[in-house]
């Protein structure tokens, strides 16, 4: 067994956009590049988190992992088994392996479903449990260990009889049910007021460590991702343009869009609390269909000179010793600079 | 627990049902046709309409073309409505091996207009001669008719007494009558029903004052040798009938239509609910797998929509033999798109849901997402439209049959229509001949269509008025 549960090569998801008739004509193709050629490998029991802002692609991402779409390139590993391609009867198989968590419990689950359909449904689909009975106490397993007291209690009602918190707490057990080994999360607490946040991630990892499952846990979320997550990818674009453990990153950040999203963290401490910040970063998020040439973040990069957009894309490459990485041309200079700029400002 | 889960849905759907006003309305018709479909035989004179109403003998006895009973309210002339004269005394008397049967029906006459016949009915075998004759009010006693029959098993015998007593009546009418008169009005085109029932004095023939009293029918049957002569019954064939009258096919108009209820609501309600469960099915096919197959479906629902339907049931059902559930079956072919578009936008919405999403990440089958997933979410709306295209169902049997194409072995309002059509009812003034199965036809339509449009108001959102 590899060390690697999951291994993501140059993974690419381009949709179509539909074409007018001269297009059509000088046979011109477009498409939003929602994923452009993303890399990462994810090691046995590690909890890996995959950031940026919305639209970057790091749903899509997670959406091609748990094959509901088709990627358009590239290669996925899972368990040393090449997964980017399966046939109907390998998908169920892969899909018992792999779960995901939805970001908005509320519509996650069938509204007419009470708990105990959300819950026996994987188990219908997978054609475990021979009984009713036996279904039923498979769910109340899963309940306990999402910590739903008393399950009983929970099995007859319905969604809308319960609270945020307590939805995404059913929305994990329903994905344990078929005990998965690689669970993608996707926002799970953005939704979830945030006085329970920390429950629900805190049970989430409990889980974790109890059944040895693996994360890709997916938000726009630094501070739960620091506290939440082992390793820290950050994608900007379709592409990933840092990645390293997850305090090293956070505390060391090198890519000035990594940098700016750690400035623009709300701090309601008091004396930071009315102060507006200043976050280094200007404009907006160019489109997916059409992708600056060369580093791709150079249109909002406050330290961009003509290389960034004249030389070809920077790659990933290694800024410390503890396998942090970051595509950036320039991350020297920018440590040195960066001093400099906010002195200036 | 799922059962109390329904339980509660179902009443608070009933509480917002009660307040609206037209849901009611329709409600309590529809209640009241079921309660005429289940206690059809009680509330029809004829309970075998329904099965024998295109077998004439069936109605021989019913005058052609007779007005409802109640036409005599609103006239100063009364017309003799039907009467059936059952209990009547036997007289029976052995004598030298004949046996003779002496049988008094009284019949009390008090209207202006002479019935149309009287029918005397009775079982016999054997050689059995009658003698029939009519004591009138006045004393005069006119013998009408003799008549013998000889059959070896028991069978009715039926005696049309207004053909049979031509010639004696005729005789009885030369005793009063004047001459020109007599000459003017030959015996073929007298009728004997208007002159037994009529004063005795000259005019009787040209003008007939109805005379008014108690008249005696007087048989006299005698059997020779072995034979039997039993339950003698009479029938006045009066010139307003029932409820709603009869038809030019003698046939009863209110056990007609009365009959054709139970097959309207299974005409209406199985054509909607199986054309809804076809088009909800196809429309919520089509959002899901959408792409290229969600555009074929929508051009083949395109094709389908626009096939005009009564062309090709003409042709149809001139290959098919013609039967109820043919044309049921050629009708949902035919409306099942009604309901398409809307659910198909419905169905676009609902598959863009994450539990749509959750469902596949689980690896749920096409199948089950449609069926356990989306479907669920439509049944309101199905609901809804299913009420709604009953009366469209009923409408269009109704066409189909008044173009001559329905089931010949049962009744519906439409069949009662086309033969209204067919057999002049408008221009012979048969008015109860088509008012009433056009009114039911509307009503059964009235009936669906309030309870659709307060099942769509409660059901659906977007149209709730709060």
């Amino acid at each position: 067994m590899s060390e690697y549960i999951l291994e993501v090569e140059n993974l690419q998801k381009w949709f179509p956009i539909r074409r007018n008739i001269s297009q059509v004509i000088k046979r011109e193709r477009n498409y939003v590049k929602a994923v452009d050629g993303v890399s990462f490998k994810i090691k046995r029991g590690e909890i890996f988190g995959l950031i940026g802002e919305s639209g970057c692609g790091k749903t899509t991402t997670g959406k091609l992992i748990m094959k509901l779409l088709e990627p358009t390139g590239g290669k996925m590993i899972f368990d040393a088994q090449d997964v980017t391609y399966l046939d109907t009867d390998a998908v169920e198989l892969y899909k018992r392996k792999v779960q995901m968590v939805f970001q908005d419990p509320y519509a996650s689950m069938n509204p007419r479903f009470r708990i105990s359909d959300v819950l026996s449904e994987p188990l219908l689909i997978h054609k475990i449990g021979d009984s009713r009975e036996d279904r039923e106490a498979r769910a109340i397993k899963a309940l306990e260990e999402v910590k739903i007291n008393p399950p009983e209690e929970f099995m007859e009602r319905y969604p809308h009889m319960l609270s945020g918190g307590q939805r995404q707490r059913i929305a994990t057990a329903r994905t344990l049910i078929l005990s998965p080994s690689f669970i993608v999360a996707d926002e799970p607490v953005s939704m979830v007021d945030l006085s329970t946040r920390a429950e629900i991630l805190h049970m989430m990892k409990e889980v974790q460590q109890s059944l040895g499952l693996t994360y890709l846990y997916i938000t726009h979320d630094l501070s739960t991702a620091r506290y939440f997550t082992d390793r820290i990818a950050v994608m900007y674009l379709g592409k990933i343009v840092e990645m390293g453990p997850a305090g090293e990153l956070i505390d060391n950040a090198k890519h000035p869009y990594t940098q700016a999203l750690i400035a623009a963290v709300c701090e309601p401490v008091s004396g930071n609390v009315n102060r507006i910040k200043e976050v280094p970063i200007k404009g907006e998020i160019p489109s997916a269909a059409n992708i600056p040439h060369g580093c791709r973040f150079h249109t909002r990069c406050l330290y961009a000179k003509p290389e960034c957009w004249e030389m070809e894309e920077p790659m990933l490459e290694e800024v410390s010793g503890v396998g942090h990485l970051a595509a950036c041309r320039r991350w020297k200079e920018i440590s040195g600079e960066k001093g400099k700029v906010s002195e200036t400002a | 627990m799922k059962l109390n889960n329904i339980k509660r849905s179902m009443l608070s759907f009933w509480n917002e049902f009660r307040q609206t006003r037209f849901g009611i309305f329709g409600l309590i018709t529809f209640c009241l046709f079921v309660v005429i479909i289940l206690f059809e035989t009680a509330i029809i004179p004829f309970p075998e309409a329904s099965t024998r109403w295109r077998d004439i003998s069936y109605w021989e006895d019913n005058p052609k073309g007779a007005a409802p009973v109640w036409v005599n309210w609103f006239t100063s002339t009364k017309h003799t409505p039907q009467k059936v004269i059952t209990d009547v005394e036997l007289k029976r008397e052995e004598d030298s091996g004949f046996e003779f049967i002496d049988v008094v029906i009284p019949y009390d006459y008090q209207y202006d207009i002479a019935p149309n016949d009287i029918i005397f009915h009775a079982m016999t075998r054997g050689e059995v001669t009658l003698m029939i004759s009519l004591l009138r009010p006045d004393g005069d006693e006119i013998l009408l008719t003799e008549k013998s029959v000889n059959s070896t098993t028991l069978r009715d015998l039926r005696i049309p007494i207004s053909t049979n007593s031509l010639d004696n009546v005729y005789n009885y009418v030369k005793q009063h009558e004047s001459f020109e008169n007599i000459k003017a009005k030959p015996k073929n085109v007298m009728n004997s029903m208007q002159v037994l029932f009529a004063k005795a004095e000259e005019g009787m023939l040209q003008n007939p004052a109805s005379l008014q009293g108690e008249y005696q029918l007087k048989i006299t049957a005698v059997i020779l040798g072995e034979g039997e002569f039993l339950e003698p019954n009479l029938v006045i064939s009066g010139n307003v009938f029932g409820l709603l009258g009869t038809d030019s096919f003698k046939r009863d108009i209110w056990s007609g239509v009365i009959a054709g209820t139970k097959w309207a609501m299974l005409i209406g309600l199985m054509t909607s609910s199986l054309a809804v469960i076809i088009g909800v099915i196809f429309g919520v096919s089509s959002a899901y797998f959408g792409g290229l197959v969600d555009m074929l479906m929508m051009r083949f629902y395109e094709i389908a929509a626009s096939i005009p339907m009564l062309p090709v049931l003409i042709v149809l059902s001139a290959i098919f033999k013609p039967s109820i559930w043919t044309i049921i079956l050629i009708m949902c072919v035919f409306s099942w798109v009604g309901p398409v578009r809307t659910v198909r936008s419905i169905g676009l919405q609902i598959k863009a849901e994450t539990y749509v999403e959750a469902a596949r990440a689980l690896n749920a089958s096409h199948s089950r997402i449609i069926f356990r997933h989306m479907i669920p979410q439509l049944i309101p709306y199905a609901f809804a439209s299913m009420a709604l295209s009953v009366p469209g169902a009923i409408v269009t049997e109704s066409t189909i049959s008044l173009l001559g194409l329905g089931d010949p072995t049962i009744v519906t309002w439409g069949q009662i229509l086309r033969d209204a059509v067919s057999g002049g009812a408008v221009l012979q003034g048969l008015w109860w001949w088509v008012v009433p199965p056009g009114l039911f036809i509307a009503g059964m339509g009235m009936t669906f269509a309030f309870i659709g449009f307060a099942m769509d108001t409660i059901l659906n959102p977007k149209l709730k008025t709060r």
